[in-house]
């Protein structure tokens, strides 16, 4: 089996076929991030599509010792940010929107709990239109960060920033989300998975 | 206890013993600030990645192939224009001695040195003209016309530095 490296190499040789595996294996990751950057899954798919273009056109600059989906997502990252500055987004229409960027559905009757997924999903669309009010950068790192399990450091090389200040974007941010979640008086969630828990218990 | 070592336990999202989590439970049944962070970092953990429609793959293939066309169209035409404009400057300036390559070395000498002598006498018009003006005008034109002129001069300048370095610049992350 061909790893990402060989596909990589291959790719920055002219090999369009094996560009074409990257834009498979990264169009998910890529496009969820536009789509949470932009909030509306026509601009996300226009910025996904733009970030692989650009990928292509850079690909001779990538630095092989650098972790290939750090750098295609800093790409994409850096092209949503600069959009949301450029056009002040009229965006997210989120709340009739699922994750997949559809309408919603009605909640699947077969799903073990079909209410608690409706609330689920309710709650997800909810901190999803939170989000646009978080200055982009530091959007950016919440979406890197939880969606994509990006490490601060990885966050770091990714925004151009440093260790620590992105541990305090990520913090305001989170404190930010809280904030503005309160004020709305958000449903409370049924706690499935708690972050300051340790394994243990 | 006071809120902020509540506030920084859920914000770094490290472990915390037994008994730090009852005092965090306690904590939270009163502090509604802490229980939102709570819910907000829940639904963060468990977010989903959202997935293009399908067919990604192929409309980015369609467009990475109207790229190109673009692309070689653009680079064909500068090359087209390019090609044109050096035609014609070299043909604008070199036209009438391009006969004198074909007649005697006398001729090849005598329009040398006739182009040689247009250019310095040009030059030192210019410059003379460039003087005359400079000592001329500042008396003509009032001091706020003048500032207006630098701006002018360094807006112009500020223009063609950026348009130079959008032109050059790389995407950023890249």
């Amino acid at each position: 089996m061909i790893d990402e490296k060989t596909w990589v190499i291959q790719a920055q040789q002219g090999n369009d076929e094996a560009f074409t595996q990257i834009v498979e294996t990264y169009q998910k990751p890529v496009y969820n991030l536009c789509y949470r950057m932009l909030g509306e899954p026509g601009a996300a798919e226009d910025a996904a599509q733009e970030t692989f273009l650009r990928v292509y056109q850079n690909l001779h600059r990538y630095d092989v010792s650098r972790a290939f989906g750090t750098w295609i997502l800093s790409i994409a990252a850096h092209y949503c940010i600069d959009l949301l500055r450029k056009k002040k987004f009229v965006m997210f229409s989120m709340d009739t929107e699922n994750d997949d960027g559809m309408k919603f559905e009605l909640p699947d009757a077969s799903a073990p709990d079909p209410e608690a997924e409706s609330v689920k999903r309710e709650l997800h669309g909810r901190l999803h239109l939170l989000l646009k009010d978080l200055d982009e950068t530091d959007r950016a790192a919440v979406i890197m960060r939880y969606w994509h399990d990006f490490s601060e450091k990885e966050i770091a090389q990714s925004l151009n920033l440093t260790v620590s200040a992105v541990k305090s974007r990520l913090h305001r941010s989170r404190r930010a989300l809280a904030g503005m979640w309160k004020e709305k008086e958000m449903p409370r969630v049924s706690h499935e998975r708690r972050a300051y828990e340790s394994p243990a218990f | 206890m006071n809120h902020q070592p509540f506030e920084e336990w859920l914000l770094n999202e490290e472990p915390i013993t037994p008994e730090q989590k009852r005092e965090l439970d306690v904590h939270l049944r009163s502090c509604a600030y802490c229980s939102a962070l709570v819910e907000t970092g829940d639904i963060l953990h468990l977010a989903k990645m959202a997935s293009p429609a399908p067919g990604f793959t192929a409309r980015f293939q369609v467009r990475l192939a109207e790229h190109k066309i673009a692309d070689r169209r653009r680079k064909l035409w500068g090359a087209g224009w390019f090609i044109l404009g050096g035609l014609s400057l070299l043909l604008w300036f070199a036209g009438p001695s391009i006969l004198t390559f074909v007649s005697s070395p006398e001729n090849w000498i005598v329009t040398f040195v006739e182009w040689g002598i247009f250019l310095i006498t040009t030059l030192q018009a210019l410059t003379q003209a460039v003087e005359v003006f400079l000592h001329v005008i500042p008396g003509f034109l009032p001091p706020f016309l003048w500032m207006i002129i630098v701006s002018g001069f360094a807006g112009i300048s500020l223009l063609w530095s950026v348009s130079i370095w959008r032109f050059i610049r790389m995407p950023r992350g890249v």
